[in-house]
């Protein structure tokens, strides 16, 4: 399954691509980089006002009702610019917990606010290196919960986080409003994702799944973050192989520009390599949206996608010499960007492991 | 179902009629002669089924059809393994660029040309594709064999090199050089040439591999009529990069021409590391899992070219891409498949097919990367032609040929 995009999605695509470029600009991200607990504000409003926060969310529930494919584009276009706020992925896999849990009231309450832009929400998963241990330390018991999620993005500023927790040796997934909880500012290289441990004290929460159920619906909305992720990761890729191609072809050294390399020229058609098949598998993987293969399709973007947004990052600091790695040049918001998306998302270990699993049905 | 999804499945029960007597099984054991005689059975039978030169004009005896329907065809085929590859190069590129400049500047040609194509077709008549040369191989318009003006035609000389076939072929497509006072580009001429012609001379090269499905070919003052010419004076170049610019979305194979992933897995099932399930192993789960992702990519790209020529649109450059990945990466999970097998992987058997065999496979991969354009070609295209970097500093531009420091 994959597909060819039609004239709408198209124009998300490219009126994305427009209005970021209009509005996102390196002075302010390269500032937000040496501030904690503060993010694009500004980026923000304007996925707000675009209507990028209600793209995914079903019509009943105040969204446009689109797919995988639109909220991808929007991502990528995003991805290009570093722009971004860690909200519009946390947001959407907040969002998906919410559509298939089991609590209709949450539900209906917190849908609209997420489309609307009202309400902000994350996901709290990941506990040290696993980004969805089989045992959560985080227990759920008596409808509070208890226990630290450490560097959860967007932590510091949401309403609510979708919370992987252990009930007494059973898994679930639940809903904890944010304001019953302690939240530490994670000082980051990546300082605008709002990274916050959340410690929760007897904190109330409502159950979305429980059980198997739970896995399940963890391991959706984590494949669903995970080809937002790909997307966004294919757009910084692709923004640094034309920034790596722009610089080899008017910089020059030995008589001639630095492009007619074979050492650089090559460096660059191998970038284009992976930044079409990181693209390949997005458009595949968003295409199997809800299908019995997503999982599948959605370990493989995540994988071509890290590891082409890591090389791209890696090798166009590279081609450009001294001035590649100053601060004022701003590749290193890519880079930066590069290992945070890399992290958020699970590292590939867990990935690789999954897909395997997928594949032959031997776990790891 | 739409009509070529009707077209599939009808070629498919063809196939499936045809694979007992034909597929890969039915020929294990068999020498190179034994399956070429098949094969020229199983092309004519393909002929009268109309499953040969499918998107070729009906005037020269082709089906008419569209390119989605020969690839469609193609990748059916492919699946079976069919005796088809003696014939692939021959209606390829050769027999293709016959129609196209080999029939005279008032179509004088035409009927020896429609009889050449059909034989072809039908597997009666082979042609090559004489173009590398032992000074020329990526490097094309370095070559050296020569064309001097005799009578009223021409005298060749001169040797090319890495012919597939061509100890079977009848005739055969040449690029030479007809002028080497003029750069080098400027001086090559397009001519076909009958291969059983006094003084060509074809000696087998065996590969690696073992076989020796490529050749030498000497040409020691061999006669070409001018009518045998296919090109202006001095235009060979330009019908030379024509030959190469066909069929840029032929069938591919994301494996790389070597086993899918499954037949790794299989492979994996049954081994240990350490006492361990190997399936267990990070080492190797990590590599089925690139791969995957990697083949996984190479497909929908496929596919999405597929879609953009159905919806008449030319697809992207990122086609390109297929071999140059592909066939790499096959070559480093044959040797993860033959270091997991350990000693039991020692066992060699110098005619296992290669979509089978992880020994074979890997060592036929390094011609895959060389052959039809290196990786570092292909890299310098793709950097060059997509993505507008510099040409290469070529000291030999502008300069006449005969003028190149040798």
């Amino acid at each position: 399954m994959s597909m060819l995009y039609d004239e709408g999605q198209q124009a998300i695509a490219t009126e994305s691509r427009r209005v970021l470029d209009a509005r996102v600009g390196k002075d302010r991200l390269l500032a937000l980089l040496e501030k904690t607990g503060e993010f694009d504000q500004a980026f923000w409003d304007t996925a707000v006002e675009q209507g990028w926060t209600a793209l995914a969310i079903p019509e009943e529930h105040g969204g446009l009702g689109l797919s995988l494919v639109e909220l991808g584009l929007v991502a990528q276009a995003s991805g290009a610019a570093t722009a971004g706020a860690p909200f519009l992925t946390f947001g959407y896999g907040a969002a998906r917990a919410l559509i298939d849990g089991s609590d209709k009231d949450a539900a209906a309450n917190w849908l609209p606010k997420l489309a609307s832009g009202e309400a902000l929400g994350t996901v709290a998963f990941a506990e040290g290196s696993t980004p969805l241990p089989p045992v959560a330390a985080v227990t759920f018991d008596g409808g509070k919960l208890s226990g630290t999620k450490p560097a959860v993005a967007g932590g510091l500023k949401a309403d609510f986080a979708i919370v992987w927790a252990n009930a007494g040796g059973k898994p679930v997934l639940v809903l904890a409003e944010l304001a019953g909880a302690d939240r530490k500012a994670v000082s980051s290289y990546d300082n605008s994702r709002l990274y916050a441990d959340l410690t929760f004290a007897g904190t109330p929460a409502t159950v979305l799944a429980e059980g198997d159920a739970a896995r399940a619906l963890a391991l959706d909305v984590l494949a669903r973050m995970a080809v937002v992720t790909a997307h966004e990761q294919t757009g910084g890729a692709e923004a640094l192989l034309h920034t790596a191609r722009d610089y080899a072809v008017t910089r020059k050294a030995f008589g001639q520009p630095i492009g007619a390399f074979q050492s650089i020229k090559h460096r660059i058609a191998e970038m284009y390599g992976l930044v079409e098949i990181a693209r390949a598998n997005c458009i595949h993987a968003a295409a199997s949206e809800g299908k019995d293969n997503f999982l599948i399709a959605a370990a493989d973007a995540r994988i071509a996608a890290t590891d082409g947004y890591d090389t791209a990052s890696r090798d166009c600091v590279q081609i450009h010499g001294g001035i590649g790695v100053t601060w004022e040049l701003g590749l290193h918001l890519h880079m930066r960007r590069a290992r945070s998306l890399a992290v958020e998302l699970g590292n590939l270990y867990f990935w690789e492991d999954l897909l395997v699993e997928q594949l032959t049905g031997e776990a790891a | 179902m739409s009509e070529l999804e009707a077209y599939r499945s009808k070629a498919q029960a063809w196939l499936e009629s045809m694979a007992p007597k034909y597929a890969r099984e039915a020929r294990r054991g068999m020498t190179v002669e034994e399956e070429l005689a098949l094969g020229r059975e199983f092309q004519a039978l393909k002929y009268e089924a109309g499953y040969a030169g499918i998107n070729w004009p009906t005037d020269f005896g082709g089906q008419g059809l569209t390119h989605l329907h020969k690839i469609t065809y193609d990748a059916l085929e492919m699946n079976y393994g069919m005796p088809t590859v003696f014939f692939g190069i021959s209606l390829g590129m050769p027999v293709p660029i016959l129609m196209r400049f080999g029939l005279g500047e008032n179509k004088e040609h035409a009927a020896w040309v429609k009889e050449r194509v059909v034989k072809a077709l039908r597997g009666e008549e082979i042609w090559c594709q004489l173009f590398s040369e032992p000074a020329g191989g990526s490097d094309l318009a370095g070559l050296r064999t020569r064309a001097e003006p005799e009578g009223n035609g021409w005298k060749m000389n001169g040797q090319k090199i890495w012919t597939s076939w061509a100890q079977y072929c009848d005739y055969g497509v040449i690029v030479v050089r007809t002028d080497p006072t003029v750069e080098k580009h400027k001086g090559l001429t397009y001519f076909w040439v009958d291969m059983k012609a006094k003084g060509v001379d074809v000696r087998p090269i065996k590969l690696a591999g073992g076989d020796s499905h490529v050749n030498e070919v000497f040409f020691d003052d061999v006669r070409l009529e001018d009518s045998q010419r296919m090109s202006p004076v001095g235009g060979g170049f330009g019908v030379a990069l024509a030959t190469l610019m066909i069929e840029r979305y032929i069938a591919t194979d994301s494996g790389g021409f070597g086993p899918a992933l499954d037949v790794f897995v299989d492979l994996v099932k049954d081994l240990e590391i350490n006492g361990r399930p190997a399936l267990k192993d990070a080492r190797v789960r990590q590599q089925i899992a690139r791969n995957h992702s990697m083949r996984a990519g190479l497909e929908s790209i496929t596919s999405r070219a597929f879609q953009m020529m159905m919806a008449g649109m030319e697809p992207g450059p990122e086609g390109s891409l297929q071999k140059l990945v592909a066939v790499r990466s096959r070559q480093k999970l044959s040797e993860l498949a033959m270091d997991l097998q350990g000693n039991l992987g020692l066992d060699f058997d110098p005619h296992a097919y290669v979509k089978e065999d992880w020994g074979a496979s890997w060592l036929n991969a390094p011609t895959g990367r060389i052959a039809g354009g290196s990786d570092e070609v292909l890299l310098n295209t793709i950097a060059e032609k997509i993505l507008g970097l510099p040409q290469d500093h070529r000291p030999d531009k502008g300069v006449a040929f005969n003028q190149i420091p040798a």
